[in-house]
């Protein structure tokens, strides 16, 4: 899987405040999405900003399109683009006016695709950042991120404040961004989302890299092969389930919190 | 590269467009007043000056005030309008490096290919700009107040004066490059350098008033400063101030490219 497009070669970095990461080596291939799981602190956002440059490792080097992070790190950032999962630009900002100083310093005529994605993540651009719910600012982070259709996204914790609605269209925009033929590496402690958009993921736990799988291999290895979920075509008595052969034990399921609000919310009913 | 570190100064001046008339209009409005109030106190500040501390002369730098040249060195230019200037270079250099990692704009201005080198460049720059801009809306205001009071104010001469700031003012914008190689933290970036302004400012002081003390002002860049306003700008201290600035702020955008930026 290493085609040597984006790496992070034994990352050792022993920052003076917080836990740093030691022993972090992965690769990621073209136009896959790995997820990169683990609780808070485990060291996913210290990973990331080194690979970004905005952190120094004190050992190791880590190389993006076969670049060095750190001495070509201008040119690995003309083909990414990144969110953290706290976005912040200034308060007095609309997203718009970033938008047009990030397209300048990318050297690019107009704000791309950013209207496209603003409609379809219901984002007001004009508004001042300050003015915009933690989640609508996140929102404008995506579209800052993405806009300029990148070749890498770099994501930390990016649904972070967004609403389930959101959610949903973001995983949907991470879909179609890898079959654009984009990289994404995508931090996130939500095993939901990392387990229905990734193709792999690390695991990182206390500043170490502790597994990086197939989400499939994961998901068979820890297949109980004596639960079943069968859905009737009409509805049933328990007692009637539990007679059969072998049943140990029958319970009703219900819909999660989510399926419940996503079926208030059909498409085009987002927040107001 | 023209392109990249002309967005990043239009930014950087877009964000504080209200600090640009939140102190030049406050500080020519005081300008002109003085300037305005001038012809009716000429009488009483001549006689009042003959009485004065030898000491407070030498300090504020009056030896007599009978023009409104020096009435405005003695009462803006000589203290408040350089200490005001410096604090004002020092905020705003913060707000584009300190001040742009509190808010995460500075997570965002290097996810694109822009060097941190060029940000502290532009950032300083952007400052440059600010306190010319400053400058020019409190002279514009001053020479105003003159011309409705009638004080006779030579507009050369308050420009010489208030331009003569520009480089003292920006020198302390390079120190705030540097000591945002050290910390990132807008309160102590401000807090530290707004410290060594007064330091510099009270350095020199000292030095004015014990001539057995007088080498330490060649520490301070207010030895430097001179009274444009009365003697015209020293074009040597002016480029010399500027450059000593200008590497101040290369040493800073050093110092920055090698800290951790932290989240």
């Amino acid at each position: 899987m290493d085609d040597g497009r984006n790496r992070d070669r034994g990352a050792d970095q022993a920052l003076r405040q917080g836990a740093g990461i030691e022993d972090v080596t992965f690769s990621v291939g073209a136009g896959e999405v790995f997820g990169f799981l683990g609780p808070n602190g485990a060291g996913k956002t210290t990973t990331i900003r080194t690979l970004l440059d905005l952190l120094h490792p004190s050992s190791g080097s880590a190389r993006i399109f076969g670049l060095d992070s750190r001495r070509e790190s201008v040119a690995i950032r003309a083909r990414l683009g990144n969110l953290s999962g706290d976005f912040g630009y200034g308060k007095q900002t609309s997203g718009r006016e970033a938008l047009r100083v990030l397209a300048r310093l990318r050297g690019i005529e107009g704000t791309g695709r950013a209207d496209t994605l603003a409609e379809r993540f219901k984002a007001d651009l004009d508004r001042p950042l300050g003015r915009l719910s933690r989640g609508n600012r996140q929102k404008i982070g995506l579209i800052l991120a993405t806009f300029h259709s990148p070749e890498l996204l770099i994501l930390d914790e990016p649904t972070s404040g967004l609403d389930p609605l959101m959610q949903e269209e973001f995983l949907a925009l991470v879909a179609e961004e890898r079959e654009r033929g984009a990289t994404v590496l995508l931090s996130s402690h939500e095993l939901d989302e990392v387990e229905r958009v990734c193709d792999r993921v690390g695991i990182v736990r206390a500043g170490r890299l502790i597994a990086v799988e197939r989400v499939a291999d994961l998901l068979a290895k820890a297949q109980r092969r004596n639960l079943v979920n069968v859905e009737f075509a009409e509805p049933v008595e328990l007692e009637q389930v539990r007679a059969m052969p072998g049943v140990v034990k029958a319970e009703y399921g219900h819909a999660t919190l989510e399926e419940i609000f996503l079926t208030y919310y059909g498409e085009g009913e987002g927040e107001a | 590269m023209r392109a990249q570190v002309a967005a990043l100064v239009g930014a950087h001046l877009s964000d504080r467009r209200r600090s640009l008339l939140a102190w030049g209009i406050p500080l020519g409005i005081w300008s002109a007043f003085i300037v305005v109030i001038f012809p009716s106190i000429e009488d009483a500040l001549s006689k009042a000056v003959q009485s004065y501390p030898e000491a407070l002369k030498e300090a504020f730098g009056i030896s007599q005030l009978t023009s409104v040249e020096q009435y405005l060195q003695a009462e803006m230019l000589s203290l408040i309008v350089p200490l005001a200037l410096g604090y004002l270079a020092v905020r705003a250099i913060a707000s584009g490096l300190t001040g742009a990692a509190e808010s995460g704009r500075l997570d965002v201005l290097l996810s694109a290919p822009v060097s941190r080198a060029r940000l502290v460049g532009a950032g300083f720059l952007a400052t440059a700009i600010e306190l010319a801009v400053v400058l020019v809306i409190t002279v514009a205001l001053t020479c105003l107040g003159s011309l409705v009071a009638g004080a006779g104010l030579s507009f050369a001469s308050a420009l010489a004066g208030y331009a003569n700031v520009w480089p003292l003012a920006l020198l302390f914008a390079g120190f705030g490059a540097i000591a945002a190689g050290f910390s990132l933290r807008t309160s102590v970036v401000t807090g530290a350098v707004a410290g060594l302004l007064v330091t510099m400012y009270l350095i020199d002081l000292i030095g004015r008033l014990d001539p057995d003390l007088s080498g330490v002002r060649y520490v301070s860049v207010f030895k430097y400063y001179g009274n444009a306003i009365e003697d015209g700008i020293d074009p040597l201290a002016f480029a010399g101030v500027t450059v000593a600035a200008v590497l101040l702020a290369a040493v800073g955008a050093w110092l920055f490219e090698r800290r951790d930026l932290a989240g």
